[in-house]
């Protein structure tokens, strides 16, 4: 039982804003480890749906369980990067990606060996002391990701976290998060509008219908890493998300 | 480092051109009959050091004026740091509290004398008062707009690393606050300083304050200029101080740097 539990089950997840139904009866799991993209028209409401994830929203109607119990940050190890910046900026680089271990309460020599292996793999070490109103766009999406990836989460909850880079950043930092992927076998849920980044992540695609949202499609995405753009499979595979996602 | 020491080789400049206009216009005008000359004024001010004024010396003078500013300005800025965070926290406490604080503030220090003998008497605690009255309302509304200026994202950052709601005031609320306190600070020691005149108002024998009323009654104008000197000088000074000390707790910010 224990080993057939999915590691995220959400059932008839509904969500209204008066009368307006914005996410419609969605049910889907995602396994242990899986890194699943989630795709869909603009507005689809995405954004709300990783909300209701995360019980920022209370959704109208429906369950989130992580581990099978009811989705909770206090008590279990969710992280979320948002499309916003949003690093503490009273708080040095080193201080922020240790922010959530404090929070936690972890031993103070895992903090500091967690905190120095993440300074090092997104490659700010040099940057510890530095306070995030002077570093550059890119460097604060890093911070970002090691704090969120320092407290070794269950479950990592991505919202465009690109959307604002451009595209030699966008591969560059997507190279290093699916190395801090493979390192450290976190569950990851990536909502983005870019199609490309969707297949040159995932493992699977999730798209999504227009409003009122619900699952169209999940997609396997079979493709070995480290994936070429260019290369036919992944244009073929390209090609018929945004297929899926044209023919509402 | 090169950039402060050409601000203050500027500031230096611009207030010598000034005493050096002022020196002008009292030596070569008529103006030299109701005031006196910036020299005179200056030397009065140094010499108060050693010859007192009154029954003190010039030191004495400030310091007395500083321990009956200082006091009522520690408790004012506790104080209104408490009320401002109630207020930004709670909202009942805004609803009730934010009224009186707006009815109240615009009355200036001046008009509360009369009441304030009569409730505290001639002696510290009138002074007290008055000073109180001056830095509270400033460091309660710009605590409480440091309140308010919470980043939603950053809280919603907290919340998600685990953050329960004592932390989140702790690690996000008073963090945020912190600059808003300070500026809050640094005004109302600028107004709190200001009211030693009106505070000194009310009987005293001693004083930056009391140099200029004394000065006043006796019709000695250079005693009535060393008095606002000392008050421009010494609030230079303990504004200095607190920029200091503002810039080494507020380091991140663009405004303690």
């Amino acid at each position: 039982m224990a080993n057939k539990e999915p590691k995220v089950r959400v059932q008839n997840l509904t969500k209204k804003f008066g009368d307006l139904l914005v996410l419609d009866n969605l049910n889907f799991e995602v396994e242990e480890g899986e890194f699943l993209c989630i795709v869909g028209p603009t507005g689809c409401g995405k954004t709300t749906f990783l909300n209701s994830l995360t019980r920022l929203y209370q959704p109208t109607a429906g369950e989130i369980l992580v581990n099978g119990i009811p989705v909770d940050p206090k008590k279990q190890n969710i992280s979320y990067i948002f499309q916003e910046y949003s690093s503490f900026p009273w708080l040095t680089v080193e201080q922020n990606i240790r922010f959530g271990l404090e929070i936690k309460k972890i031993p103070k020599e895992e903090a500091d060996a967690n905190v120095e292996e993440m300074l090092d793999i997104v490659g700010l070490t040099k940057f510890r002391n530095y306070y995030p109103s002077q570093l550059s766009i890119s460097m604060l999406q890093r911070v970002a990701i090691a704090r969120a990836f320092a407290t070794k989460p269950e479950l990592l909850l991505m919202d465009e976290p690109y959307g604002q880079l451009d595209i030699d950043l966008r591969f560059k930092l997507e190279d290093e998060l699916i190395k801090l992927w493979k390192k450290t076998g976190t569950t990851v849920l990536f909502i983005t509008h870019n199609i490309e980044e969707a297949v040159y992540l995932s493992q699977k695609i999730m798209v999504l219908t227009n409003k009122p949202t619900s699952v169209k499609t999940v997609l396997d995405n079979p493709l070995p890493l480290p994936r070429d753009v260019v290369s036919e499979e992944f244009v073929a595979l390209r090609n018929k998300v945004t297929d899926l996602i044209k023919w509402w | 480092m090169a950039e402060k020491q050409k601000r203050v080789a500027f500031g230096a400049l611009g207030i010598f051109i000034f005493l050096c206009i002022w020196y002008a216009a009292t030596t070569l005008t008529s103006l030299g009959k109701v005031m006196p000359d910036p020299i005179t004024v200056l030397a009065g001010f140094f010499t108060a050091f050693v010859e007192p004024i009154g029954t003190h010396s010039m030191i004495m003078h400030i310091l007395v004026s500083l321990r009956r500013m200082l006091i009522p300005y520690f408790f004012g800025g506790v104080l209104g740091v408490l009320v401002g965070i109630l207020m930004g926290w709670y909202k009942l406490a805004d609803a009730i509290l934010m009224p009186y604080i707006q009815m109240i503030r615009p009355i200036p220090p001046i008009a509360w004398i009369p009441l304030s003998i009569v409730w505290f008497g001639f002696d510290e605690g009138s002074k007290y008062f008055l000073i109180f009255l001056a830095c509270f309302f400033t460091i309660a509304l710009t605590t409480y707009n440091g309140v308010h200026s919470v980043d939603e994202t950053l809280v919603r950052a907290a919340r998600m690393l685990g953050a329960k709601d004592n932390q989140l005031f702790t690690s996000i609320v008073l963090p945020t606050t912190v600059p808003y306190i300070f500026s809050g600070l640094q005004v109302a020691l600028g107004s709190a300083w200001a009211t030693i005149v009106a505070a000194e108002m009310i009987r005293s024998s001693e004083g930056v304050g009391w140099l200029i009323i004394s000065g006043q009654e006796v019709g000695n104008m250079t005693q009535i200029m060393v008095g606002i000197m000392a008050i421009a000088l010494t609030g230079l000074l303990i504004t200095s101080i607190m920029r200091g000390v503002e810039s080494k707790l507020c380091a991140w910010t663009v405004r303690g740097k």
